[in-house]
């Protein structure tokens, strides 16, 4: 059942999910494109894009996979399965706060993870670049490079340049 | 430190309407802006902690904090409610988003989101960018940043597998306390 081999990737994927979500895209496309074909290379790029247009975390994109692969059913199972797991690790964490309060091995942990994270978090440009931008599109190329500028030098929402770039992707490509 | 006890719905409310308005990189601040300044709900320090445990826990950063936030102010049904709150309204957008850009009847709707995708790589890459030069990494960090991105775009290493290796790694190489270096 493709239904239960969507929770068990995402609900995996759930769980190591440190860094905010980003961290897993490279994990998410070999699972996704490469492993199981529920997508291709433009649909993740594009799940992707609509995961950072639409407010709220990036990884709502898994509810977007589980809908391509098994409709509506896959859609709530995908996201049930990338967001609770992760949930329920944070809750129980939460409750044993109090006992590593002032614990030097929490900060340790934590900046040992930093680095790790921003690695991740470079790796996911590759899959998420390979089914957007090509050099056949100069005007794809032009876009991430005109969307990186804005975000590195101005205080704009990002929302609004995936917006604006949207405009843009409309009068060039249609 | 006085705890404040608030009704879990009361709590649900704001993330509710922080997720309809909050995106990426900026919900950890918008949160902030909410718990803390506008209803002070937690300290400065109270924010801080759980900002740490949502960063260290698995999971996206803003389900994380509502989580955290609404188990300290409403028990476990406050944190369940800000969960859901913080979660399923994106969710649905989401899906609406994807469900009109698929209609074949609207032509554009895919030319748009093509340019949607060309700017999400920059925003990546930008995001990569910030994460790596904001946190002041040392040498050794980032050479950390190198190899771990490296093993999952050359050598296809899997997602555990690059936590398994580099993680310990970076953790022993994270500045140990100054009177000794900690063994094991």
């Amino acid at each position: 059942m493709v239904v239960w081999q969507l929770a068990a990737v995402f609900g995996l994927l759930s769980l190591l999910s440190f860094g905010g979500g980003n961290a897993i895209v490279p994990q998410m496309y070999a699972d996704a494109v490469v492993a199981h074909h529920w997508v291709n290379a433009t649909e993740f790029a594009r799940f992707f894009a609509l995961g950072r247009l639409a407010p709220g975390p990036t990884m709502n994109m898994s509810a977007l996979i589980g809908y391509a692969t098994a409709g509506f059913a896959g859609a709530v199972v995908a996201s049930a399965a990338l967001f609770v797991p992760a949930g329920l690790v944070v809750y129980a964490l939460g409750r044993m706060w109090r006992k590593l309060h002032g614990n030097a091995w929490r900060d340790r942990i934590a900046s040992g993870f930093a680095p790790v994270v921003a690695g991740l978090i470079w790796a996911g440009i590759p899959p998420v670049a390979g089914g957007a931008i090509s050099l056949q599109a100069p005007g794809t190329i032009a876009i991430a490079v005109a969307a990186a500028v804005i975000m590195l030098t101005t205080k704009v929402n990002q929302a609004l340049v995936v917006l604006g770039a949207g405009v843009l992707g409309f009068v060039l490509f249609r | 430190m006085a705890d404040v006890t608030v009704p879990a719905w009361v709590v649900a409310r704001s993330f509710l309407w922080l997720s309809l308005t909050t995106y990426g990189g900026a919900q950890s601040a918008a949160i902030r802006r909410e718990v803390v300044r506008r209803r002070g709900w937690l300290s400065e320090d109270e924010f801080l902690e759980l900002r740490a445990i949502a960063m260290v826990a698995p999971g996206p950063n803003s389900p994380n904090l509502a989580i955290l936030v609404g188990q300290h102010l409403a028990g476990t049904s406050g944190a369940a409610l800000a969960f859901l709150a913080a979660t399923v309204p994106g969710i649905a957008i989401v899906l609406a988003f994807a469900l009109l850009s698929l209609d074949p009847r609207l032509g554009g709707a895919s030319a748009a989101l093509r340019g949607c995708a060309a700017a999400a790589v920059g925003l990546t890459f930008a995001g990569a960018v910030e994460t790596t030069a904001m946190r002041r990494l040392g040498a050794m960090q980032l050479a950390i940043v190198v190899a771990s991105a490296a093993a999952v775009i050359f050598l296809h290493w899997v997602l555990w597998l690059t936590l398994l290796v580099f993680v310990p790694i970076s953790i022993a190489l994270a500045k140990p306390a100054p009177r000794e270096s900690a063994g094991a």
